[in-house]
């Protein structure tokens, strides 16, 4: 397999935005070129697109051609959209990947977008119902937050982690998302903020919750050749992993604090990029509720199982720490506007490893990760290198 | 123009649109079933017309135990989808060694335990647009 980097990568506004689905698709693109001069649309050989439910929020579909013709790419190579729910900007990113790694492509942006804000806010959630099984789940209502809310009791009796934990995620988070300005949330929080913000689903509190966000983000991945012709420091895609323990919330394993799934995804992506959990400096992680983020340290390896509270109490995953996790501001400070935050993670990692993170610089960061739920049950990460091997 | 869209969140249920629909006639007449596959034998829940071990799609329905206990659960206060109130106990149940995913209803939530035993409660919901009930599988407290 040909070696495949990333040249080019931008982020725009998230948030709750008075933008429409192309307006949003206008902002990633022209925040992706502005960060690889000289090279410009009619370059790309084609795009992939991650985007969730534009069926619903925008009425539309034929995603990828419309990105395609909003931005000026012209494929010849490749074009598609890629539906994974949470997932999704990555599944996108692993599309181009491996089109590229094969040599049937050269040069294709992957663009994640998603446009969730509704005129009603219980609409939008509505909407969220999308990602569970409709007959068997979604049609009692059912949505992430109680799904997630079942890992975090398991985690708390089995292991336990106390509320005080989970909300020092929702802090870390918060605070990272206040230097990075294209996050949701720049305020910051406190811990008595976390611990007295309104209960969404018991144990977790609105501050341990991922909110509806709109928003955007780009990257450009290229063959070895080509990315040495467009820049010297292209970061390069290392290694990917993916792997299902089950969609329904009744085909996991009981123990809903326990991911197999992300261990074996990791263990992929790992043994590919001839790492360790040890040798990462900076993650991306799917904190899409506080409890995600403190299992994934645990899954991802990098603290034993069950210590994920104490990990991040003893300040292990911020800067100073063992990793950086989430130092955008993870998906509870930037918002999880769904295909695009896959993306927005992979462009995190590309100024990380290219020391062009300035106020969030994890110093010397040299292997990054990503790393993406679908639920509770579906993984996928991807690792980044600042040398090609 | 007020602003509205709607969406129909239920099943579409009957014979007419769904091979499970048997599943749903039981549950009418407040029996819980599944389907047992007549190539292998294996009992399914939820219930399912192919059958992921051998491939066949052909199956029996049999009942189940229409009471079980609460393997986990969770209550959700707020932030629930439109047309859905809280607070809202979602819970696992454990019935005759399945797992069967639902909401608990007419308990006290503040009451709900793991290891309660539970029965079903065949919930109608909204009929579908040709005007026939539809049922979904509740459980409520012994």
């Amino acid at each position: 397999m040909r070696k495949v980097a990333l040249v080019a990568a931008g982020v725009g506004k998230f948030g709750v935005r008075q933008a429409t689905y192309r307006d949003l698709i206008w902002e990633a693109g022209k925040a992706c070129f502005d960060s690889a001069p000289g090279l410009r649309p009619k370059d790309l050989e084609g795009l992939v697109v991650g985007s969730v439910m534009p069926e619903r929020t925008a009425f539309q579909s034929h995603i990828s051609s419309l990105a395609a013709e909003a931005l000026g790419i012209r494929p010849s190579a490749l074009s598609a959209r890629t539906e994974h729910m949470c997932a999704s900007g990555t599944v996108g990113i692993r599309y181009a990947y491996a089109f590229i790694a094969a040599g049937l492509a050269d040069l294709v942006m992957v663009l994640g977008v998603e446009k969730l804000t509704q005129p009603t806010s219980e609409e939008a959630i509505f909407n969220m119902g999308t990602g569970v099984d409709r007959e068997w789940e979604a049609a009692f209502g059912l949505t992430a937050p109680p799904c997630f809310a079942l890992a975090a009791q398991r985690h708390m009796t089995r292991y336990g982690t106390t509320e005080e934990q989970l909300g020092l995620v929702g802090v870390k988070n918060h605070n990272h998302a206040a230097k990075n300005p294209n996050a949701h949330f720049n305020k910051g929080a406190t811990l008595d903020q976390v611990l007295c913000s309104r209960m969404i689903s018991s144990p977790l509190r609105l501050f341990m919750c991922s909110p509806i966000t709109d928003g955007a983000a780009a990257v450009i991945v290229a063959s070895e050749e080509r990315a040495r012709d467009l820049t010297d420091t292209p970061v390069w895609i290392r290694g990917t992993g993916q792997a299902l323990d089950g969609f329904q919330l009744t085909s996991l394993p009981e123990d809903y604090a326990h991911w197999p799934a992300l261990q074996r995804a990791a263990e992929c992506a790992y043994r590919m990029a001839g790492i360790t959990a040890g040798d990462v400096d900076v993650a991306e992680v799917h904190d899409c509720f506080a409890i995600a983020e403190l299992i994934a340290y645990e899954e991802l390896g990098f603290c034993p199982k069950g210590e994920a509270g104490t990990f991040v109490a003893a300040g292990r995953s911020d800067y100073g720490g063992d990793v950086v996790v989430n130092p955008r501001g993870g998906l509870i400070g930037c918002g999880h506007p769904l295909g695009a935050t896959g993306v927005a993670q992979a462009a995190e990692i590309f100024v990380q490893l290219r020391d062009e993170a300035g106020a969030r610089q994890v110093p010397e960061a040299s292997i990054g990760l990503t790393h993406n739920n679908s639920g509770m049950g579906e993984h996928v990460v991807m690792i980044y290198g600042r040398q090609a091997s | 123009m007020t602003y509205f869209r709607a969406v129909d969140p239920f099943p579409l249920e009957s014979a007419d649109h769904n091979k499970l629909h048997e599943f749903y006639a039981r549950l009418g007449q407040g029996r819980l079933s599944t389907t047992r596959c007549a190539g292998c034998g294996r009992t399914a829940w939820p219930p399912r017309a192919f059958c992921a071990e051998c491939c066949s799609d052909r199956f029996d329905w049999v009942d189940l135990p229409s009471a079980g206990t609460v393997h986990a659960f969770t209550v959700q206060a707020t932030g629930l989808p439109v047309g859905f109130d809280g607070p809202r106990v979602f819970a696992i149940v454990e019935v005759d060694g399945h797992r069967v995913f639902s909401i608990i209803v007419d308990g006290d939530p503040s009451q709900i335990a793991i290891g309660q035993r539970v029965s079903l409660k065949p919930l109608r919901v909204g009929d579908d647009p040709q005007g026939h009930p539809r049922w979904l599988p509740a459980f409520t407290p012994v």
